[in-house]
């Protein structure tokens, strides 16, 4: 059996370390939960030289503090020590700010390889890095890399092989002299981290070095103050209580803080020269974030990308919607030629052939976002986004970068689904998802405005002014009632993040990366959509074309009662559901219903809301019963790739489930008031 | 820098834009205190005012990085301001 190795990928938000993993990993990789936590855990797996390395992709995080879940996980996982090798990844365009999360390292016993990331855009912002005299001073590996370039992944693997080899721990000794001269604070320190050191006595806590216990408790870190305190005897935890009580213990965290990049300074000054101001914050940057004008400019980003995620997405719309009937009336020709039975055909067409073309075109929409999105980050917008929203945004509970997702909700919910990726934290993302169901996508903005215009003629602008009014509405309820458990009010705090510079995309890296994720939604999204419509064609199907004859109507029939609480007879009750698995769906189930069209009941079948369903369902349905399924329509569930996606990107049934179950209630919820006013009215 | 005249101090929030200084003194909780170091703004760092319209998050170039601090939080970054 091959040897395995453990690799732990750990560095700051934007430092490249999603590309490297998905360089590394490609296709082997899987992603789930960390054990209790809401925090998504990457892993993946590849082969170099006959050895198996396992690649743990830590949640990025600023530094070793445990503040958030994310950085509680990633300090979790580097204390368990599991990792054979610690891969810190920096941002050498940003060197010595980056370089604080290796300075928050010294004083952990794990063998360490630094990778400073990014060399490119050093490089084309005139600034110079020297790796050798870097790698010199530190006594640890240090390469110079750019993750987004596939040819220069030869050198790490060399650098990495060599690194597991001979294991080298980064020696804490030159960090515990800054820390002990205390630098521009000085005098005031009184060599508080020898009085901690004396105190903690031999007291060492796995990985982490006596020194690193100390920096942490001045940094009131609550998880190591707690271990101290369980292990240590009353005299010494007291000891240790008075040192962190004094005046200059209570500013720990800014000594520790302040030496740290003291340390860095002395690496960073010797061996690289610091860029131009010029190139940092540029004409472009004043626009992007002034407080009017670059809300503006965003707006004109968000609206561009729309229209490029169009185009994006034709091709594969026009492939899926063209080949369903080429292929269904092949189907047809060749069952009826072979004497197949009808009961064959009809399956093959409405459940395969139409559910694989659908998923065509659906997935051509995920795919259209998600390659956007990642220029936008790649080249380094969406950062601009998040301080041009951050106002707005921050009163929900979410970051300025939420924007994008939510927007693109507009063109499609799957799709946007996936783009709440971008979010740091994954309570962020939840948080997003659920808001992000209530933004109608094209689809379903045309099924209301059918509806609304059918039903109420001249009057269906109020209801598209409604329509808006009620989704804003839904934000402040849903932010009520998910957002302190999702973004709880202690990691609210204000924004502080960093605008990295403008890169220049990879364009080889982002559509294979765009590639992979598309194929591996693909993938799911038919099996879920085949089975869906298989299901549905089971209970739709009769023999004789009869409607009657049909589970559907059975069944429909049966729970009438029911749904006619909330305004809807069994036709639109299974209007309604069929919505949930596309809006055309929708449209489709109701014109069998209503406009007696002799066709089969099909999910896939696209059907352009026409005038004869408008006039049928304008003389069989009473005002307040289209009161009740226009409600309904508009917060019903997106669709079953939203379901989906959703699915996948919450990481969790139980969220899936939730979400579903939250927007179940509120479109009932809103149908059951809009048919009990609408009998009072009408 | 050590020579630099300082004329005044104040917080982050009232500093004019396109001024040079350096980090006199952070206040706040830790959690604070740890978002903001780890970011790079600790006392002795010499940054440029940016940007500050008094309402946006302030921007500040430092450490290499330019830096985006909620305007609310920049008042509690006290600063020395080179004349």
């Amino acid at each position: 059996m091959s040897e395995i190795k453990t690799i732990a990928l750990l560095g700051q938000p934007n430092s490249g370390k999603s590309t490297l993993f998905n360089n590394l990993t490609g296709l082997h990789q899987r992603v789930g939960n960390w054990p209790g936590k809401t925090v998504e855990q990457a892993e993946g797996e590849f082969v170099f030289d006959g050895t198996i390395y396992k690649v743990i992709d830590l949640p990025g995080s600023y530094g070793l503090s445990a503040n958030s879940e994310e950085e509680v996980v990633t300090r979790d996982y580097i204390q368990s020590g599991k990792a054979d090798l610690v891969c810190i990844l920096v941002d050498a365009s940003q060197l010595e700010r980056s370089l604080y999360m290796l300075a928050d390292f010294v004083g952990i016993r794990l063998p360490v390889m630094l990778v400073l990331n990014m060399m490119d855009v050093a490089e084309a912002a005139g600034k110079k890095i020297d790796v050798a005299a870097i790698e010199k001073r530190l006594g640890v590996p240090v390469l110079g890399f750019s993750a987004a370039e596939t040819e220069r992944y030869p050198e790490f693997f060399k650098k990495m092989v060599s690194a597991i080899k001979t294991p080298v721990c980064l020696d804490s000794g030159s960090l515990r002299e800054e820390l002990v001269s205390g630098g521009e604070l000085g005098e005031k320190t009184d060599d508080i981290i020898s009085r901690i050191e004396a105190a903690l006595g031999d007291f060492e806590y796995g990985v982490c070095e006596r020194i690193w216990i100390a920096e942490k408790l001045l940094e009131k870190d609550k998880l190591i103050c707690g271990i101290v305190n369980e292990s240590l005897p009353f005299a010494r935890k007291n000891a240790i209580d008075a040192i962190l009580d004094s005046d200059e213990g209570r500013d720990g965290g800014i000594l520790t803080g302040e030496a740290k990049y003291r340390w860095v300074s002395k690496i960073v000054r010797e061996s690289a020269t610091p860029k131009s101001i010029e190139k940092v914050f540029s004409k472009w940057d004043r626009i992007a974030t002034h407080h009017i004008k670059g809300k503006f400019f965003a707006f004109g980003i968000m609206v561009v990308s729309l229209i490029a995620c169009m185009i994006l997405a034709f091709p594969g719309m026009g492939i899926g919607f063209g080949m369903q009937p080429v292929l269904q009336s092949l189907v047809e020709r060749a069952g009826n030629a072979l004497g197949v039975w009808p009961v064959v055909i009809s399956f093959i067409n409405l459940v395969l052939v139409g559910g694989t073309c659908i998923t065509i075109c659906m997935t051509s929409f995920i795919f259209a976002i998600i390659f956007v999105f990642r220029i936008l980050e790649e080249i380094g917008y969406m950062a601009r986004f998040s301080y041009a929203f951050d106002n707005w945004l921050s009163r929900l509970g979410l970051q300025g970068k939420a924007i994008m997702p939510l927007f693109s909700g507009i063109g499609c919910t799957a799709g946007a689904v996936c783009g709440t990726r971008v979010l740091d934290t994954r309570g962020q993302r939840l948080l997003a998802l659920v808001l992000l169901w209530a933004i109608p996508c094209g689809s379903k903005v045309a099924v209301v405005l059918f509806l609304a215009s059918t039903f109420f003629g001249s009057a269906a602008p109020l209801f598209g002014i409604g329509y808006v009014a009620l989704i804003f509405a839904s934000f402040y309820l849903s932010s009520r009632l998910f957002g302190k458990k999702l973004v709880p009010q202690n990691e609210r705090v204000g924004m502080i993040m960093e605008l990295p510079p403008y890169h220049k995309p990879h364009w080889k890296m982002i559509a294979a990366m765009v590639g992979r994720s598309t194929w591996g939604i693909f993938k799911k999204a038919l099996k879920m959509i085949l089975m869906v419509a298989a299901l549905f064609w089971a209970l739709s199907y009769a023999g004789d074309g009869n409607v009657e004859n049909t589970l559907l109507y059975k069944i429909g029939n049966a729970i009438e009662p029911v749904t006619m609480f909330f305004g809807m007879r069994w036709e639109l009750f299974v209007s309604y559901l069929g919505g949930m698995f596309s809006k055309e769906a929708s449209l489709g189930i109701m014109s069998t219903l209503f406009n007696h069209t002799g066709e089969a009941f099909s999910l896939v079948t696209r059907v352009a809301a026409s005038e004869n369903l408008g006039e049928a369902l304008a003389s069989t349905i009473s005002k307040p019963e289209a009161l009740a399924f226009l409600f309904a329509s508009m917060f019903n569930v997106p669709c079953v790739l939203a379901m989906g996606t959703t699915y996948r990107e919450a990481g969790s049934f139980k969220w899936l489930a939730t979400i579903m179950g939250y927007y179940l209630a509120l479109s009932l919820g809103l149908a059951f008031i809009g048919y009990h006013i609408g009998l009072l009215i009408f | 820098m050590k020579n630099a005249e300082f004329v005044d101090r104040l917080s982050l929030a009232e500093m004019g834009e396109n001024r040079c200084g350096t980090v006199a003194q952070i206040e706040g909780d830790s959690r604070f205190i740890s978002r903001i170091v780890s970011i790079g703004l600790t006392p002795g760092s010499a940054f440029t005012l940016l940007k500050n319209d008094g309402r946006s998050p302030v921007l500040v170039f430092c450490r290499d990085t330019v830096i985006a601090v909620n305007h609310k939080e920049s008042s509690q970054i006290f600063v020395k301001v080179e004349s």
